[in-house]
Parts: C-alpha cells; sequence; structure tokens
C-alpha cells in the first residue's frame, strides 16, 4: 500500500500542476482590446544556453520596464500610451522547444510582436511557423548568415539586430590586417609585405564554422596578406585544449584566432601561455567581452585582442556612453552582476519595437513590420554605422560599427581589463605587442 | 464489421483514443499551438513506438537519434535534390535508417546489453561527427539546409491536414506494430527475449530476427525524423543530438516497456506534464519532476503507467481482503 | 609538418594527464559492475558534485584545494550511499538495462538540482601552483598536473591495499568473484552492495577535485560526457576488470589527444567510441574481459 500511495500522491501534484499549467495558457485578447503591447521574447531559460537566456530576459525586462515608467507605448489608432507586457517564451534550447514556445506566444497570447532567438539551431526551426503567420520579429540572435539570409521562406517579418557571422569576421581581419600584421613586421624587422600566417581555432558548431568562413572569404575577397596556417576545431564545451594548441604551435601562426565561448576561451588562454608555452596573440570574438572572462582568465589574459560591440568596461567615448553607463548601472542594480552582448541588444530591440510601433501609430502587424523595414533611430548603446539603427534593405540586419580591445593587467583588481584599440576614431590608446609576444618562425 | 472485438476494453479504449484524435481539431480549431504540439506529440509517438519494438527483441539501444536523424537528413536531402515531395521521400528515409540500422545490428547482435546500449550511443556521435565533417559537402555541415514541408505551407489550413496525414501514418505504424507482434514473428521474438538459449533449443536462430527488429526500428525512427524535419522545413546536425536518444527511452519507460500502448500513453503524458509544467513557469523544476517520475515509476511501477489501473484495483482487492 | 619528440611526448603527457580523470571514473565503475553487475549511467554526476563541493568548499574555507580532498571523498562516499539504497536496491535483478533508464532519471535530478542551488553558470577556481611550472628536459610541465599523476596513483595504491589486506575489501572482492558463494559465507551482500556504489561515488568525487584544481571549468551538465567515455573505457578494458579499466583509460586518453593531434579536434569525441565498437567486433567481451558464464 505504501508504495502505491507515494506514486499516486506524486501523480496528483503533477496533476494539478498540469491544469495549473494549462490553465495559464488560456487564450489572450489581441491587444487592442487589453490595452497593451504584448511582446514576446524568445529566450533559452533552460538548456545548455540558459546562461544567456537569463541575461536576454532580463535586460527586456528591464526596457519594458523603462519604457513603462515614462508613460508606455504611444499608439496613435488608440489615442493613448498604453504600457508594454512582456511574455516569456522559454525555448528549452532545443528546436522543439523552440517551435512550442512560439507557436505558443503566436497564438495563445496574441503577441503583436516577437524579440529574441539566440541558437542559429533553434531559430532556424521556427523560422517557418514566423514566416506563416506574419509577426514581425526582431532576432538578436542567430548570427549565422544561413538564417537571415534564407530564400526558401518569407522572412520579410524577421529583422535580425546583430552583426552577422560575415560582419564580424570582417571587422576582425580588417584590424589584423591594419594594426597586427604592421606591428609584427615592423618590430622584428620582417619586410613590410610578409603575410601574417594566422591560425584559426573554431568551436565545431554553426557559430564557430561560420566565422571561420567569414575569415576566409574577406581574406580572398580583399585578397589580403594574411595566411591562414592551420584550422583546427573542437568540440563545443571542451576545457583541454592542450593538444589541439601543440599541434597549431608547430605550425608556426603569428597569431591565433578563437571563436569561442566564455567557458572556452578561458581554458585556451591559460594552457596556451601556461601549459604549452606558446607566446602568441590570441584574438578572440565579441561574446567573450564579459566580466565573467576577465575574472577568470586572470594574469594570462594580459596582451589579448578582442573583436567588440559591448564591452562592460571599456566604453566607447561619445554619444553612446551615458546610455551604457546607465544600462550597466541600472542593470546592476535590479538584478546585481553585469549585463552581457546578447542583453544589451535586447534591450535595445525593445526600444526598437516601441519606436516602431509609435511611428506605425498602430499595432497592425503589417503596418509594425512596414516601420520596422522603414526605421531610422537614433543608436542607443551599440555603435552603429552611420549613428542610426536601420535594417537593411535585402536582408532586413542592422549594421554595426564593431571595435577591437586589447587587455592589460590591472592591478588593482587582478584581472585584465580591456581599452578600445581599433578603429582610429573610437580609440584609447593604440595597439600594443606584448613583450612576451614571439612571431612565428618562416 | 466484427462488433465482438469492440468487447474487448483494449480494443474500446484504443478506438476511443483515435476517435477523440479524428475529433480533436473540432474542438480547438486551427489553433496553431495545440497543433503544434499535438504534430510533434504524434511524431513522437512513432518514434517512442519505434524505439520500444527493440525492446521486443530483448535489445535496447541509447543512440536512436543516429537513426532519427538518419532518417531526415536522408529524406530531406532527396527532396531538395531531385525535388520529390517530402511525403514521398519520407519513405527512403525510412528505408536508408533500416538499411543503415541492419548495418548496425550486425555488429551488436552478439554483444551483451550494456555493450549494445554502448555502440548505439556512440554510433550518434560518430554520425553527427561525420555529418558536420567529412559530409559537410553534402549535408550543409553545422548550417544545415532548408527542406520543404510536409505540405506546403500556402495552402489553406496546412496544419491540419499535415495533422491528419500524420495522425493516418501514425496509427498506421502501431497497427503494423500489433500486427507484427501477433504474427510468428513476434512470438519468435517473444521466445528470443525471454531466454535466447532456450529459443536455440527450439529451433529458432536469434540473429536474423534480432536484425529484423533493428531494422524495422531503424526504419520507423528515420520515418519519424523525416516528419519532423518536414514539419520544421529545416534540417541541423542538432537532430543528432543525445536528448533526442533519451525522449523515446523516458516516454516508453513512463507508459510501459514491452507494451504497445506505453509509448504512446507516455509520450501523451509526459509531454502534457513538460508542457504544462513550463506553461506554469518552471524551469531547472521541470526536469526534476520528470526524472524523480522515471525513478519512481523504474521503481514502484515497472510496468509503466499502463499497468496503473490493473495495480489499484490489485492492491484494493487485497485491502479488502 | 615537423612532428619533433618533444612535441609527442607532450602530447603524450596531456594524453597521460587527461586519462587520470578517466581511470578514477572507470575503476569506480567497475567496481561496482564487479560487485552489483549493473552500470551506473550517472556516474559522472558524481564527478559534476565532486566539482561543486570542492568549488564551495573552497570558497567558505579558503584551504588549499588539494586539502578538500578530504572534504569531497567522504561526502560522495555518503550520496553513493544514499542513492544505492534508495534507487539501486529496489530495482537489482529486474529488466534488462533497468539500471541505465533510472540512472536517466537520476543525471535529470542532479544536473538540475544544482543548477537551482548554484545556477548554471561555469565556474572555476584557482589552484595556488597555477602558475608554478618544472622543467623536465624537453617537457615544460604545470606542477598541477605533476601533482594530479601523483595523486591519483596514491588513490591507487590506497584502494589495491584497502580491497587486498582489510577485511572489508576481502568481502568486496569475494562478493564480486562469487556473489551467491559470499552469501553463504555470511557476507552481507546488501551492505557490501552500499559500500562499493559509495566507494565508486567516492572515486569519482575525488576526480572531481581534480577536474576543479587542474582549473578546468565547470557546469551542472559537465559530468555526462566524461562519464560516458569512463563507461567506454570499462566496456574495452574488459567490465569488472580494474586493470582493464586503468589500460583502457590510459587509452582513451591517448588515442583521444593523438586523434586531435592529426585528425582534428572535432573527432576527440567519436574515435573512442570507433575504437570501442573495433575492439567489440573483433573481441565482444572487451580487451581484458572473462567469457561470459
Amino acid at each position: 500500500m505504501k508504495r502505491t500511495n507515494v506514486i499516486s500522491v506524486f501523480l496528483a501534484a503533477c496533476l494539478i500542476l498540469l491544469v495549473l499549467g494549462t490553465g495559464c495558457t488560456q487564450q489572450q485578447a489581441p491587444s487592442a482590446q487589453s490595452g497593451e503591447v504584448k511582446i514576446g521574447v524568445v529566450a533559452s531559460m533552460t538548456g545548455a544556453a540558459s546562461t544567456t537566456g537569463k541575461d536576454i530576459w532580463q535586460s527586456a525586462e528591464l526596457a519594458a520596464d523603462e519604457i513603462n515608467a515614462m508613460g508606455g507605448v504611444r499608439i496613435d489608432s488608440l489615442g493613448k500610451s498604453v504600457p508594454i507586457r512582456l511574455i516569456q517564451g522559454d525555448d528549452e534550447s532545443t528546436r522543439e522547444g523552440g517551435m512550442k514556445a512560439v507557436s505558443k506566444l503566436i497564438t495563445q497570447d496574441n503577441v503583436d510582436l516577437l524579440v529574441g532567438g539566440y541558437s542559429s539551431a533553434v531559430v532556424s526551426a521556427h523560422q517557418s511557423i514566423v514566416a506563416e503567420n506574419k509577426v514581425p520579429y526582431i532576432i538578436s540572435g542567430g548570427s549565422s548568415s544561413s538564417v537571415s539570409h534564407r530564400n526558401d521562406l518569407d522572412t520579410s517579418y524577421m529583422f535580425f539586430h546583430r552583426p552577422n557571422t560575415d560582419d564580424s569576421g570582417e571587422a576582425s581581419i580588417l584590424f589584423i590586417d591594419e594594426v597586427v600584421r604592421p606591428a609584427v613586421n615592423a618590430k622584428f624587422g620582417f619586410p613590410a609585405e610578409r603575410p601574417l600566417k594566422v591560425a584559426v581555432i573554431y568551436q565545431d558548431s554553426p557559430f564557430g564554422k561560420g566565422q571561420l568562413d567569414a575569415v576566409k572569404n574577406v581574406i580572398k575577397a580583399k585578397s589580403l596578406p594574411i595566411e591562414v596556417v592551420a584550422e583546427e576545431p573542437f568540440k563545443m564545451g571542451e576545457s583541454d585544449f592542450r593538444t589541439v594548441l601543440t599541434s597549431v604551435k608547430a605550425k608556426n601562426p603569428d597569431m591565433i584566432y578563437s571563436v569561442t565561448f566564455l567557458n572556452e576561451l578561458v581554458p585556451l588562454t591559460q594552457q596556451a601561455r601556461r601549459d604549452v608555452n606558446f607566446n602568441t596573440l590570441i584574438m578572440a570574438i565579441e561574446n567573450n567581452d564579459d566580466p565573467d572572462y576577465y575574472k577568470g582568465v586572470g594574469t594570462y589574459g594580459d596582451g589579448m585582442v578582442m573583436e567588440s560591440r559591448f564591452s562592460p568596461y571599456a566604453v566607447p567615448k561619445g554619444s553612446t556612453e551615458v546610455a551604457t553607463r546607465q544600462f550597466l548601472s541600472n542593470f546592476d542594480k535590479k538584478y546585481g552582476g553585469f549585463a552581457g552582448m546578447m542583453g544589451a541588444a535586447t534591450y535595445e530591440s525593445i526600444y526598437i519595437a516601441k519606436e516602431a510601433i509609435e511611428k506605425a501609430g498602430s499595432l497592425e502587424k503589417a503596418k509594425v513590420r512596414d516601420s520596422l523595414a522603414n526605421l531610422a533611430m537614433p543608436q542607443m548603446m551599440e555603435i552603429m554605422k552611420g549613428g542610426t539603427i536601420q535594417f537593411s534593405p535585402d536582408f532586413r540586419e542592422s549594421k554595426f560599427d564593431l571595435y577591437v580591445v586589447q587587455l592589460s593587467m590591472d592591478q588593482a583588481s587582478g584581472e585584465p581589463r580591456p581599452e578600445i584599440v581599433w578603429p582610429k576614431n573610437l580609440e584609447a590608446r593604440g595597439f600594443v605587442l606584448p613583450d612576451w609576444y614571439t612571431p612565428g618562425t618562416s | 464489421m466484427n462488433f465482438s472485438l469492440l468487447r474487448n476494453p483494449n480494443t474500446l479504449l484504443a478506438a476511443t483514443v483515435v476517435l477523440i484524435a479524428f475529433l480533436i481539431p473540432l474542438f480547438i480549431g486551427s489553433n496553431l499551438y495545440y497543433l503544434t504540439v499535438l504534430v510533434l506529440m504524434l511524431i513522437f509517438i512513432i518514434y517512442a513506438s519505434a524505439w520500444n519494438f527493440l525492446t521486443f527483441s530483448g535489445q535496447g539501444s541509447l543512440g536512436h537519434a543516429a537513426f532519427f536523424g538518419l532518417g531526415a537528413y536522408s529524406a530531406s536531402l532527396i527532396a531538395v535534390r531531385m525535388g520529390l515531395p517530402s511525403l514521398v521521400t519520407l519513405l527512403f528515409g525510412g528505408i536508408f535508417a533500416a538499411v543503415i540500422g541492419v548495418l548496425i545490428g550486425l555488429t551488436c547482435v552478439r554483444l551483451r546489453e550494456w555493450f549494445l546500449a554502448m555502440v548505439t550511443f556512440g554510433f550518434a556521435v560518430i554520425i553527427q561527427t561525420l555529418v558536420v565533417s567529412q559530409l559537410a559537402p553534402v549535408t550543409g555541415g553545422w548550417d544545415g539546409f532548408p527542406v520543404p514541408k510536409l505540405v506546403p505551407s500556402g495552402i489553406q489550413g496546412s496544419l491540419m491536414i499535415e495533422y491528419y496525414l500524420i495522425l493516418i501514418i501514425t496509427i498506421a505504424t502501431i497497427l503494423l506494430f500489433r500486427w507484427l507482434l501477433k504474427s510468428r514473428i513476434g512470438l519468435a521474438l517473444a521466445a528470443i527475449r525471454e531466454n535466447e538459449i532456450e529459443a536455440r533449443a527450439a529451433g529458432i536462430n536469434p540473429v536474423p530476427f534480432k536484425l529484423f527488429a533493428f531494422g524495422i526500428s531503424a526504419f520507423f525512427a528515420g520515418i519519424a525524423g523525416s516528419l519532423e524535419i518536414s514539419h520544421f522545413g529545416y534540417v541541423t546536425p542538432e537532430i543528432f543530438g543525445i536528448d533526442l536518444s533519451f525522449w523515446p527511452i523516458i516516454y516508453s519507460i513512463t507508459g510501459g516497456l514491452g507494451t504497445l500502448a506505453g509509448p504512446v500513453i507516455g509520450t501523451i503524458v509526459v509531454t502534457l506534464l513538460w508542457d504544462g509544467l513550463n506553461a506554469a513557469g518552471l524551469t531547472y523544476a521541470r526536469f526534476i519532476i520528470i526524472g524523480v517520475l522515471l525513478v519512481l515509476i523504474i521503481i514502484f511501477l515497472p510496468k509503466g503507467l499502463v499497468s496503473l489501473p490493473a495495480e489499484i484495483t490489485k492492491r484494493l482487492r487485497r485491502k479488502d481482503a | 609538418m615537423d612532428v619533433s619528440i618533444s612535441i609527442l611526448s607532450q602530447v603524450a603527457f596531456w594524453g597521460l594527464y587527461s586519462g587520470c580523470i578517466y581511470i578514477l571514473l572507470a575503476t569506480g565503475l567497475n567496481l561496482i559492475f564487479g560487485v552489483m553487475k549493473i552500470v551506473n549511467f550517472a556516474h559522472g554526476e558524481f564527478l559534476m558534485l565532486g566539482t561543486y563541493i570542492t568549488f564551495f568548499l573552497f570558497v567558505i574555507t579558503g584551504f588549499n584545494p588539494y586539502v578538500l580532498l578530504i572534504g569531497s571523498i567522504p561526502i560522495l562516499i555518503g550520496i553513493g550511499v544514499i542513492v544505492e539504497r534508495l534507487c539501486f536496491r529496489p530495482i537489482l535483478g529486474t529488466g534488462k538495462l533497468n539500471e541505465i533508464f533510472i540512472s536517466l532519471g537520476l543525471i535529470y535530478i542532479f544536473q538540475n538540482l544544482v543548477a537551482m542551488v548554484w545556477t548554471d553558470e561555469w565556474r572555476s577556481i584557482k589552484s595556488p601552483f597555477a602558475d608554478m611550472t618544472i622543467d623536465l628536459g624537453p617537457l615544460q610541465l604545470p606542477l598541477d598536473y605533476l601533482i594530479i599523476i601523483v595523486v591519483t596513483i596514491v588513490i591507487l595504491v590506497s584502494l589495491y591495499i584497502f580491497l587486498q589486506k582489510t577485511p572489508i575489501g576481502k568481502a568486496i572482492r569475494a562478493t564480486s568473484q562469487n556473489r551467491k558463494g559470499a552469501m553463504l559465507m555470511g557476507i552481507d551482500v546488501e551492505k557490501i552492495n552500499m559500500l562499493t556504489f559509495g566507494i565508486g561515488a567516492g572515486l569519482a568525487g575525488a576526480a572531481g577535485t581534480l577536474w576543479a584544481v587542474s582549473g578546468q571549468v565547470f557546469n551542472p551538465y559537465m559530468g555526462s560526457i566524461p562519464a560516458i567515455k569512463g563507461f567506454a573505457i570499462i566496456i574495452l578494458g574488459g567490465l569488472g576488470s580494474i586493470p582493464g579499466a586503468i589500460v583502457g583509460g590510459l587509452a582513451i586518453g591517448m588515442v583521444e589527444n593523438f586523434t586531435a593531434f592529426t585528425l582534428g579536434g572535432s573527432w576527440k569525441d567519436a574515435v573512442s567510441f570507433i575504437l570501442l565498437i573495433v575492439v567489440l567486433v573483433l573481441r565482444p567481451t572487451g580487451l581484458f574481459g572473462e567469457e561470459e558464464e
């Protein structure tokens, strides 16, 4: 009898939760009647990408709270301002989960607009229902160009507020060509035309592969004197890079271009300098510009460079500075801790949504879409091309002015801190090759 | 028509479930969310039933995502390259998965169950690695590629049509499993599962039967995979993920291993529970509840939820006595 | 590409070092299999718990993380004993592979409990010796890794002495060799099961501490892959064979690293399974496994 008790109590508990759950999925009235703007936030609250998912959700909440505190979103067709209500859609970091979450947001919650989306694989699986249901979707992730450049379905309702893999690859390579190559050649007395040898270590995933392809394409398209001497993939979540580094070192590169997640870059950097004794320049990309990285890497991060668009410590001077500092301090006040790059992009996406709805003067989806397509709003925190956020006519991607930071040790905190070293109009100081740096032998 | 069949409570129950499945769209209309949940549920019923069929032969697999994904990839590739409709190519997907399944089965028939579990698990890892590296020129690597939908989305009510199509495929699959299990093949499989040595003594060579079970199981896993991908409209290597190998196991165990109804009931209960908990805003707790449910069922209800009514009446009677 | 001896020996050393974690996991799995004839698929969660317990103790005490082995091992032994009693004892002798299925449930429970307590952000701790290296001719080796190799050897030797010399150890070996016989000799096999499972978990906990000390990052989901490899190792080496676990662990560590060196890092996981399948096709009982019944 005891056994049946245990299981029946458990099943009863499950059933109650089930009823509670289905109760929450009652269909909701469209916004025009409920007097609010409903925005669905597609975020990975569980599963592999949940750390980023939380960042996305919290930043969206912060933006919505700010907008509501200022009176909400003005909608001409209603003749009044209405508050924003955010609805969370957990994609579980899986394709199936994303499909369910997005379809629930569209039909059950009747959202006016979708924001978020992170993993390219997850986004690619639910793009079709967004296309069919014609809901405007401001995607702050899905960085792979193959997601935004799809032509098998109608992507006209999807707007990508992020640099695609080609954009960030291009910025990095231009920096390497304009700054690193001359610096190496000058310091070691090499002929000025000597090509720079780069080894790419990349995560074996859509993200890593996309960056690798972008780098190679840019070098080829611009016929730059940069030679990719090694392409080494590693498994997502890898923590042991010693062998990969040993093998890369044997190929004598002048620097490493690494496409990693933060949890991979920490061991990669440490193991390169400490275990493999590989005194080379490491360049990483934007998603690693995060306080957790600086804390984790410690002294081994000294001298390395990073392509970035939102830097918690190296805020570019100019119009975006105030907004960024405010965002960081408000985020810290509300949640404790730093917001990341994905959070910043989502925060901006909520403001983009507000702007587009106000310009459209209505919550009608087709009108909001047109308004997004014609949007030209001043940049907020991330620096945009031409200082305005606007979506390109071809694939509706916003264009960022990306920059590069270099890390140097900060004695007070015992951690490295970034400073912008490229491009010229944003730089805080010039790039310097570290003293310990040794180039690849030719 | 033979009405005496309906007197069997199980058949009656099954008929009711099928009837409800056919009528549900009348109540929910063309609601995108409910239809999406139902379509995915049906696909996973096929997948879990396919996995469960393997256990009828006393074998098990921890890497069925390999066949799920192989079916999806081969069907999609044929659909894209030859311009055939997805409804046709899913058969090719199943056949390709079955051929590979038999090949894997060949290396596995001699192995003990733990070894088999490990080999199948490893096979899924190897296939995924191949798809993203050496086979990338064909498969598109990590980027994957777009796939035609099962029912072109331009058609009015495409999702509803899709639901009915998949429902019919699901019913056909389960009827076929039922027929197979009642046939001499099913009896032979049962004999092998109960005691392989005795089955040999009775003149049954287990090898072809085990291979047959592997092939059939892989075939339907492949069908389920192609259905899922033509529902999404895009295929990526994530389809070989570990979670996709584990879900059919969780569904089958919850419902009842080695029964026809088990995977069906298990898939329905677990997905409803999962989506309900999700809607209630539970995140990590959702996984913990599913984990606890699984552990409790294995310990206290080893024959799964299908045995719950019988178990309760048994205990009530004992209490009365 | 010129592949010098120093590079090869360096790769071999990385293989040896990563083999240590695998050996500890595989030895535990094998000990448990020998006595209970079950395979614990959730073994990697003990490794993960080991890293978090080390992390937690390190944050509150600030002790040298190597010292924390005296915390992580006993705590994990305790957790192992409880898990055995609650989850594995009831299903011993029931359906085939049931223990693997129950492990799937345990994996979900442990991973998400830890995620609820510590969140699922990546964590790491810093060893006090992190910046020290030792020159050995052509090799320059971080001190931490040498300590880890030595600690692993010490743990394995103590385990060996425990199994050979103490009465409990002898009872474990007796149960492992012949369960019925052991029962007849008056050994309480259920107690031995619990204890063995605890020791297995404790070894995984030690591996967890070593994982954290070597500066590797960890999150609640980090245990699955190493555990599955541990599982592959004991099958490769032969179920129930401790020397098999050690040879298998070293073999996988080496093969992985040399594969990453030659074929590239994406084959790192797959190659262990290719090796496993090849060995099983040639020798269905594994390298050191005994013929069935």
